[in-house]
């Protein structure tokens, strides 16, 4: 049996392994479990990179209403994603850190990564060069909800003190406490 | 003496409600009046209450309560008649009454008291109503001295009724029944000392069972006269039987009026049985109907079947000793015919026979009557009294289940001949069948089998699946012939079940079940379960050939977002 693969009226090409009925069912041989598993976290970064989705949680492989519909569901074989197969797939997603646990202390929902953390500090600090606003003074909401659309927009705060924490490191921001919140300054960065 | 014979004493401290069975009502109350004895004042009875019940006239004295106070049947008025009084006379309703009615109500005092249970449908009646409630099963109807001990009522001449009727005459005209006891003395209990009233039965604080009081009574002489008084006693002389209630403070017109309302009811017959003229209790319990008649037969029955049973097994055990001389007799006739078909192949040339009575169709005859005895005797079992050492004995066993399995060059059709696989209790079932004497037991049959692949060909050998499911299989059915295969039927039929893989293996399914997980187990196989099914779905899980083996990422990749 052969699928081709397919793209979903949001304009995200699902991979053909997603037509396949078995792809849906969690499987009890460990190693073939292991690569449904991959093919799985593949599908949800590509799909959470191609919809701005930072957030994922058990409850969305069975709620209609969902973000992630057209990844958990297929109607066209009759098959879902069972809460109980995608909470194994979180575990394995926390495990190789492609994504943590938001909020902490629970299993039941994650903070995708599906850029790292690292990869995020790049592009806040791109961000503010090419927006020019090196060395001045930016709260968080300025950056999660600029007036143009940026890479950076909705960004889970969680995320973006991550990034900035980084940046820290190579004294590219500082973390500054201003009156209504936080606030921080990037710089130029003295080379990496 | 009317008074007496037609009444019961009751103790009169215990407030009415109390007193009251538990489908009497109490209708209407008055005081200040006294009562007549015929048409003489009763001397002890002139201050007091009367109430009546749907079923019970009550006497309350005033004054000595505990002693005086008496219950009435309504029953046993038949006439009522009413005086309005004169002067002085105050108004007076007179109750005529029938003591041979009296005879007729059979219960005993001490009955009222006691739950029992229904020998038709073992309910258990609760205690306290009225005597002709109480005669019939609350849940089933059926009335009680219909089924068990029938309370034979007799119409001797004893006005006593016990409950335990069906010997009257063995018992002493007592006439002192707890209820009747001048003096009623309580009960203290043998483990609390709490003082219970006599009539009960268990404590009422620590619900331990109560010495009967009834035996002491019976133990004490009463300081009644023993047996009543016999001038009293003729009825027919006596043409008017009647007490009288005089209403010295009124209110006897509504007494009246409700008195005659409670007799017109009868109250007391409503939960009786209708009683059937021809419906005399048979002599015995033998004869008995309803459900306790059936369960009885079914019981009488069973125990019938149980009694033949043993007797079939002791023949079956008297056959099994002479088991072992009808196979030694089978061998031995099995070997002279032989011996017989040799020798006359041998001589046939020269024209002799050594054994000239055996023809060869008898010979025949005789082998396939002891064939269909299961007594073939071409292979005799080997038992290990033929063999001198284990390991012998056990090689020559697997030889023998080689042939039982693969059919012996000649004859017979092996188990295994059809089927590739077969599971290891069938064949110790079939190999003990075949053996028919001389059983072997499971644990010789697992020595066995590992020298079973030496004398099969082709190759039997045993497999263990994870459940613990023994199998004995040829190559086509090892675990790598099979992957192989199934993964082929995967491929070019699509996806299975274990049903369907089960149909076209000619395994059963069960055992498809298990075969199919080993092979998923090396995650050559993968499945799809129905309960992921969006809508509908069953429980089934359908097999497909691992289709991630090799599978390259065709969907939309991070570089191409970027």
């Amino acid at each position: 049996m052969s699928f081709s693969p397919l793209a979903t009226p949001t304009g995200f090409l699902l991979p053909s392994v997603h037509s396949a009925p078995p792809f849906f069912t969690q499987q009890p041989h460990p190693g073939t479990n292991a690569t449904v598993q991959d093919h799985w976290i593949t599908l949800i970064l590509g799909y959470a990179r191609h919809r701005k989705l930072f957030v994922l949680r058990v409850e969305d492989a069975e709620a209609t209403d969902s973000e992630w519909l057209e990844v958990f569901r297929n109607e066209r074989i009759n098959r879902k994603l069972l809460p109980s197969y995608l909470f194994s797939i979180l575990a394995t997603m926390v495990s190789k850190n492609v994504a943590i646990y938001e909020p902490p202390g629970q299993t039941r929902s994650v903070l995708l990564y599906w850029r790292l953390p690292e990869e995020w500090a790049e592009v806040l600090h791109q961000w503010a060069i090419s927006t020019g606003q090196l060395n001045t003074i930016l709260t968080f909401y300025e950056i999660t909800d600029p007036p143009i659309p940026s890479p950076l927009s909705n960004i889970p705060v969680t995320l973006l003190r991550k990034a900035i924490a980084i940046l820290a490191k190579t004294g590219r921001s500082q973390l500054i406490t201003i009156a209504d919140g936080e606030g921080v300054r990037l710089f130029q960065g003295t080379g990496k | 003496m009317t008074l007496r014979r037609c009444t019961k004493l009751v103790d009169g401290t215990i407030p009415i409600p109390a007193l009251l069975y538990n489908d009497e009502e109490l209708l209407s109350s008055q005081d200040g009046v006294g009562i007549y004895d015929g048409a003489q004042k009763s001397p002890n009875h002139q201050s007091g209450t009367v109430h009546v019940t749907t079923h019970r006239l009550f006497y309350i004295s005033a004054h000595h309560e505990a002693i005086y106070s008496f219950a009435m049947d309504l029953s046993l008025v038949h006439q009522t008649d009413y005086y309005a009084g004169l002067f002085k006379s105050s108004a007076k309703v007179t109750l005529y009454v029938s003591i041979s009615f009296a005879d007729a109500a059979p219960e005993g005092p001490a009955t009222l008291f006691e739950s029992w249970e229904c020998q038709v449908c073992a309910y258990r009646n609760p205690p306290g109503l009225s005597p002709a409630a109480a005669r019939v099963c609350a849940l089933c109807g059926v009335s009680r001295d219909s089924v068990p001990t029938p309370a034979t009522v007799s119409s001797s001449s004893t006005h006593h009724l016990h409950t335990s009727s069906s010997l009257p005459s063995l018992h002493p005209p007592d006439h002192s029944p707890p209820a009747h006891r001048r003096q009623p003395s309580a009960i203290a209990c043998p483990a609390c000392t709490f003082l219970n009233h006599p009539s009960l039965r268990a404590c009422e604080i620590c619900s331990t069972e109560l010495p009967l009081a009834s035996v002491g009574m019976k133990s004490a002489p009463s300081s009644r006269p023993a047996s009543p008084n016999p001038s009293d006693d003729d009825d027919d002389a006596e043409p008017a039987r009647f007490i009288k209630i005089s209403f010295r403070k009124g209110g006897d017109k509504a007494f009246y009026a409700v008195l005659r309302r409670a007799l017109k009811s009868k109250a007391w017959a409503a939960g009786a049985p209708t009683p059937v003229p021809g419906d005399t209790p048979v002599n015995d319990a033998n004869v008995r109907s309803g459900i306790s008649g059936i369960l009885r037969t079914v019981e009488t029955s069973a125990q019938g079947r149980t009694t033949d049973m043993a007797a079939a097994f002791q023949d079956l055990e008297a056959l099994m000793v002479k088991a072992k001389d009808m196979v030694r007799l089978a061998a031995d006739l099995n070997e002279r015919l032989t011996a017989s078909s040799t020798v006359s192949a041998t001589t046939s040339f020269s024209g002799e026979t050594l054994v000239p009575s055996t023809e060869p169709e008898e010979a025949t005859f005789i082998r396939s009557s002891l064939s269909q005895l299961g007594l073939e005797m071409s292979n005799t079992p080997v038992t290990l009294d033929m063999m001198k050492d284990e390991r012998r004995w056990i090689e020559q066993l697997a030889r023998e289940l080689a042939a039982v399995l693969q059919g012996s060059s000649s004859n017979s059709r092996g188990m295994m001949k059809e089927r590739g696989i077969i599971a290891l209790d069938e064949v110790w079932g079939g190999w003990n069948r075949a053996r028919g004497v001389a059983l072997i037991p499971p644990s010789t049959l697992l020595q066995v089998v590992p020298h079973l692949g030496a004398c099969t060909t082709p190759t039997i050998s045993l497999r263990t699946f994870p459940s613990g499911l023994c199998v004995l299989h040829t190559p086509p059915y090892s675990h790598v012939a099979f992957a192989a295969r199934l993964s082929g039927l995967l491929v070019l039929s699509g996806p299975k079940t274990a049903a369907g893989v089960a149909q076209e293996e000619h395994i059963t399914m069960g055992l498809a079940a298990e075969m199919m997980g080993a092979v998923e187990a090396d995650g050559e196989i993968c499945r799809d379960d129905e309960g992921c099914a969006i809508k509908g779905g069953g429980a089934e899980v359908r097999f497909w050939g691992n289709l991630f083996h090799g599978y390259a990422w065709d969907g939309q990749t991070e570089v191409k977002e970027e």
